[in-house]
């Protein structure tokens, strides 16, 4: 074959079979992109009916037909950003269709958070008491004659008086009030004749009447229409209405309101949870920590196997997010603040054992050999050489865990009645929207708080404070004070979190169905069909024929006591040789097509697929509109028929999972877009040490510090009302969230930037742009990256708990589940949660170390 | 010729880095620029190149002020002059031959080189200079994967790439060990004789100075205490600009 042939058949070849143009020449790099590329994007076309996307796919796959022939005939192509643009933006196109982005709904949907965002503006913290002089007199509208007594009295203590008993709609009264609050404004106020109550308005406004030095008021009103015309009198009769003059004054000092008083309660609550899980976890993990560190457990074959289920165990009780242990341990022992510190407990003892770990896993074995060289033994090489070097690290991580616990335990309360959230959730479904702003802003400014100490107190700590001697009096008093503070505050947390050991124990069943369920997750389910069988009932007055004679020897079998009884007559229905461990549904069938069941969520039959109920025969069996015919009584069964099939649970995991990882694509993208721009005017170097730049430097800081603390549950919440339920609500949040967080980042990246690469390039003569170009950018490149991949993994372990709160993704769907008692669906989810995690977890950090 | 006439420089906080430096380079010369670390060699260096401004005082370069010049100007000046630094100062994540093409940068349009294109006769010269230093192979390579010697090879084939009349050499062997410092110097002295470019180096070693150099100036606190001949530095003077410990500052056993 000539060769010009050859390279067309090449081609010809890749157009046919995506990527095997770049296999034959033993490209596999390009030619297994290919391959898997085009298929995958074809699949996420069909997934999302995104047709736009074939034109994706069909991009890539004539490019690579093209790159192949080129390759065959020796000028390879430098055009891979083609396919890459094409592959990139097909992906982005089916994110934005799966994860609802409708930018219009922030605008539609305005109208609604509208109260919420004005609430956050004036939170619920502080009033005055109050004090009330209402005056009413009753007013008859209209007049007629003879005038009846009005039958409603006037007030006591304040007097009103209209200057005429009765008037008609539009007509004007002149009003005169004594023994009001002197020199005091008030409202005039209507009552109709069913107690409603409306403003009196004066063009348009409503009306206000002030009293002179001695209390007393004159005004003038006019008569509204305070009855709908369908209520109005008929001629001749006429109706009572009370005209109110009303002052609300305050007075004495400023006290804290109800909502603050709730709020103070349930954040001490909140601190005490945290609390409790961080130091309960410290004492748990520091053990583990030891069993998983491979440095001490590397040696022997056994204490290997221990290192690897320990770590196995970790990670994935890691990778489960709290809030979804709140949830189950909820199930467990019951919605409240116990469930709540067992989840944060939980997920700490993981999350420190795993770090405690790596600390020892990272001890230098340099000291250890000098303390060993001086003859000492194993104890002394380990208080000598081992733990000065882990305390400050472990320290530094237990208060780490203690800042994320905090966090966490402010948003627990969302989905279990534990600390503040709670009060949120409460709220916001009540609409008390003040109150929430106030509890919002509390555990803002808490978090924000809490996060400057943790962190200069773990500054502190590994920078070296001395904890070892205590050489005055006055230290070890302080020491001393510090022991029994700490017992303290652990007693009232421990009092506060409601530890009720004996409810694990108690309610052992509840845990040990759910561990049961979770870890059989239903990955195959074969379809049913209902399949019945039904047997006569008869009543004396339907001419009783002998017993009828039900066919047992083969297949199912419906058993009645007695197929002719009387109404109200006891009456067993058995059932035999159904499917084993089934729930069975067992119905009156009456002749004119009616079915009622015999007993709510009834009856499941044995293991040998027996099945009995008693019951009495209903009296419909004998209505006299029957003409005689017969009542049935049927019992049906669901029959699996056919083969195993994936569960419904498995496509939907795996369509919500997809979800889920494209709403934490989403929100990065966004979320860098936005803070890459921003984050330079919060670096020093950039912005300079001018009065302008500190301006703008500490504004940008001090705005991404606060920014932070809000935790992205409660911007889901926020934002759930705004654009309505949904995987829009979750990016937005996440999104919101990512912008500080990556701000932070990558100033501090900028701030880093080596200025004698800038100093080089400067001296070549090249110019400002030209300077960031070469010297700023390729610096700042690779970091971006990491950071970008590092916000996208921890984007995914939110996203999954963000439907929680209406922010879509898989959570949602869990939570349902979970509240449907479907746990074995429930644990497909949470296997496919834990598998996401990992991966990502896995790829960015693999690209992560490949890049710095 | 470069001559810097009573050139002050005083930083933000009052510290005076130089004060009233005159001295005159004539065109060839490899001038060696003498002191302790902080004497304000670096900073006089960086006056030339307009790096940092000087508060006072005036350097002329071929009939030009180059404290006066400013924007395009200023970096036309820039262009005609190469520098190299202790830290060598290339951009790490880089790969070499950007680089060394880096240097052409204030030569080529500035919006294409913006996308990374240089004209191809650039990607020649980029080749051609790395030969010269020695390490062609390495012109695909991320610079940070290079050792120092190669690293600041790599930083003279950047400055090369400017056609310098004048290079500024901010102590180019503090960072490496004897035998590279002498093959970095001897590459320097090389441009210097072949090419007659002027060569301004800060160093800090006495037989590296009588070894490499045509002229001298010691600074010491920011003012000139020496200008001469190298053979006109004698162990006495050469104390004098360094103190007391400069006894052993021969090559291998730095000063600081």
């Amino acid at each position: 074959m000539n060769p010009r042939k050859q390279h067309l058949l090449i081609g010809l070849i890749a157009l046919i079979i995506p990527g095997a143009g770049h296999l034959i020449q033993q490209n596999f790099q390009r030619g297994l992109a290919v391959l898997i590329s085009i298929p995958l994007l074809i699949g996420l076309a069909c997934w999302q009916e995104t047709p736009l996307v074939f034109a994706g796919a069909a991009t890539v796959w004539l490019w690579s037909a093209w790159d192949a022939w080129r390759a065959s005939v020796g000028r390879p192509t430098k055009t891979t950003i083609v396919p890459f643009l094409a592959g990139t933006i097909a992906v982005y196109i089916v994110a934005l269709a799966a994860t609802d982005i409708q930018p219009a709904r922030l605008i539609s949907g305005f109208p609604s958070i509208r109260p919420i965002l004005s609430a956050l503006t004036s939170p619920d913290i502080l009033a005055y008491p109050t004090q009330d002089k209402i005056g009413t007199a009753p007013i008859l509208v209209p007049c007629v004659e003879p005038l009846p007594r009005p039958d409603v009295q006037g007030s006591r203590q304040t007097i009103l008086l209209p200057s005429a008993s009765c008037a008609a709609v539009d007509d004007t009264v002149r009003i005169t009030g004594l023994g009001f609050f002197p020199n005091f404004e008030g409202e005039m106020w209507w009552r109709n004749p069913i107690g409603d109550l409306q403003r009196l308005t004066k063009d348009g406004r409503p009306q206000i009447f002030k009293t002179n030095e001695k209390g007393e008021f004159s005004a003038t009103i006019k008569i509204p229409l305070a009855v709908p015309i369908s209520a109005l009198p008929v001629p001749g009769q006429t109706q009572t209405h009370q005209i109110e003059a009303r002052q609300h004054k305050a007075y004495g000092q400023l006290q804290p309101t109800e909502t603050l008083r709730l709020v103070v309660t349930k954040m001490g609550e909140t601190l005490a949870l945290a609390f409790l899980a961080t130091v309960l976890a410290a004492i748990f993990a520091i053990p583990i920590g030891f069993l998983a560190a491979r440095n001490l457990m590397g040696a022997g074959k056994i204490t290997l196997a221990v290192y690897y289920a320990v770590r196995a165990v970790l990670n994935i009780i890691r990778s489960i997010e709290t809030l979804i242990w709140a949830i189950i341990f909820g199930v467990w022992v019951g919605l409240g603040p116990f469930a709540g510190t067992l989840a944060l407990l939980f997920h700490s003892v993981a999350a420190l054992g795993k770090l405690y770990s790596e600390a020892v896993e990272s001890v230098d074995p340099r000291p250890i050999e000098a303390v060993r060289a001086t003859g000492a033994n194993q104890l002394q090489v380990i208080v000598f050489g081992v733990i000065p070097q882990i305390v400050p690290t472990f320290l530094s991580f237990t208060l780490y865990r203690w800042d994320i616990n905090v966090r966490m335990a402010t948003v627990i309360g969302l989905v279990c009645d534990a600390g503040i959230g709670f009060l949120v959730i409460q709220w916001i479904r009540l609409g008390s929207y003040n109150a929430m702003a106030t509890s919002i802003i509390a555990i803002t400014l808490v978090i924000a708080v809490l996060d400057y100490v943790s962190s200069v107190l773990r500054r502190h700590i590994l920078t070296g404070v001395n904890f070892g001697k205590v050489k005055t009096f006055r230290q070890y008093a302080f020491r001393i004070i510090g022991v029994f503070v700490f017992a303290g505050l652990f007693l009232w947390s421990w009092n506060v979190a409601d530890i009720r050991i004996d409810y694990l124990v108690r309610d052992a069943g509840n845990g040990l169905r759910l561990a049961r369920e979770l870890l059989t997750p239903e990955i195959l389910t074969r379809p049913t069909e209902l399949r019945s069988i039904s047997a006569e009932i008869r009543t004396p007055r339907q001419s009783c024929p002998a017993d009828e004679v039900m066919k047992t020897d083969e297949g199912p079998g419906i058993r009645l006591s007695s197929t002719c009884s009387n109404v109200g007559e006891p009456l067993t229905i058995s059932g035999e040789k159904l499917p084993p461990d089934t729930r069975v549904y067992i119905r009156w069938q009456f002749p004119d097509g009616g079915e009622l069941r015999v007993k709510e969520n009834c009856c499941d039959t044995d293991a040998d697929g027996r099945v009995s109920l008693e019951t009495r025969v209903h009296s419909l069996a004998d209505s006299e509109k029957h003409d005689g015919r017969p009542t049935r009584i049927s019992i049906q069964w669901p029959e699996a028929v056919g083969g195993f099939q994936l569960s419904e649970a498995i496509k939907k995991t795996l369509d919500l999972a997809l979800i889920t990882l494209l709403m934490a694509l989403i929100a990065t993208t966004l979320g860098s877009l936005i803070a890459i721009p921003v984050s330079f005017l919060a670096a020093r170097n950039i912005v300079g040490t001018g009065p302008l730049g500190s301006v703008l430097y500490y504004a940008v800081r001090t705005v991404f510090n606060l920014w932070r603390s809000i935790e992205p549950m409660i911007l889901a919440l926020i934002f759930a009302t705004w654009v309505g339920l949904g995987p829009f609500a979750g990016v937005l949040a996440l999104t919101l969230n990512n912008i500080p967080n990556l701000g932070k980042l990558f100033s501090e990246a900028i701030e880093e930037i080596d200025m004698g690469q800038v100093e080089a390039l400067t001296a070549t003569g090249a110019n400002r742009l030209q300077v960031i170009r070469f010297a700023v950018i390729p610096q700042l490149i690779p970091k971006f990256t990491a950071f970008i991949l590092y916000q996208w993994d921890i984007n995914i372990r939110m996203s999954t708990v963000i439907g929680f709160v209406g922010g879509g993704g898989i959570g949602h769907q869990w939570r349902v589940w979970v509240q449907l008692n479907q746990y074995a669906a429930a644990a497909v989810a949470t296997w496919a949660i834990v598998a996401m995690v990992w991966i990502m977890d896995y790829v960015s950090s693999r690209m992560r170390s490949r890049l710095v | 010729m470069l001559t810097v006439e009573k050139l002050t420089k005083v930083f933000p906080g009052g510290i005076v880095a130089l004060k009233d430096v005159s001295f005159a380079v004539s065109k060839g010369e490899f001038m060696a620029v003498i002191g302790l670390s902080g004497s304000g060699k670096s900073t006089l260096l960086r006056c030339v190149n307009r790096l940092i401004t000087p508060t006072s005082g005036r350097i002329i370069w071929d009939d030009t002020d180059i404290t006066k010049a400013r924007g395009p100007e200023l970096r036309r000046i820039r262009r005609r002059i190469g520098m190299i630094f202790q830290q060598f100062n290339l951009v790490k994540q880089s790969s070499v031959s950007t680089n060394v093409l880096s240097g052409r940068l204030g030569y080529v349009s500035p919006w294409s080189s913006l996308l990374g294109y240089f004209p191809s006769e650039d990607r020649v010269r980029a080749r051609r200079a790395l030969e010269q230093v020695g390490i062609p192979e390495k012109i695909h390579e991320r610079a940070d994967t290079l050792s120092g010697g190669q690293q600041q090879r790599v930083a003279i084939a950047r400055a090369l790439m400017q056609k310098p009349q004048l290079i500024l050499a901010d102590e180019p062997v503090a960072s490496l060990d004897p035998v590279l410092a002498h093959a970095i110097l001897q590459y320097l002295e090389q441009l210097n004789r072949e090419q007659g470019i002027t060569v301004l180096c800060s160093l800090h070693f006495l037989d590296l100075v009588h070894r490499y150099a045509t002229q001298v100036v010691g600074l010491k606190a920011g003012e000139l205490v020496f200008q001469g001949r190298p053979k006109e530095l004698t162990r006495e003077r050469f104390r004098e600009v360094y103190g007391e410990e400069a006894e052993m500052a021969t090559l291998g056993k730095p000063l600081d």
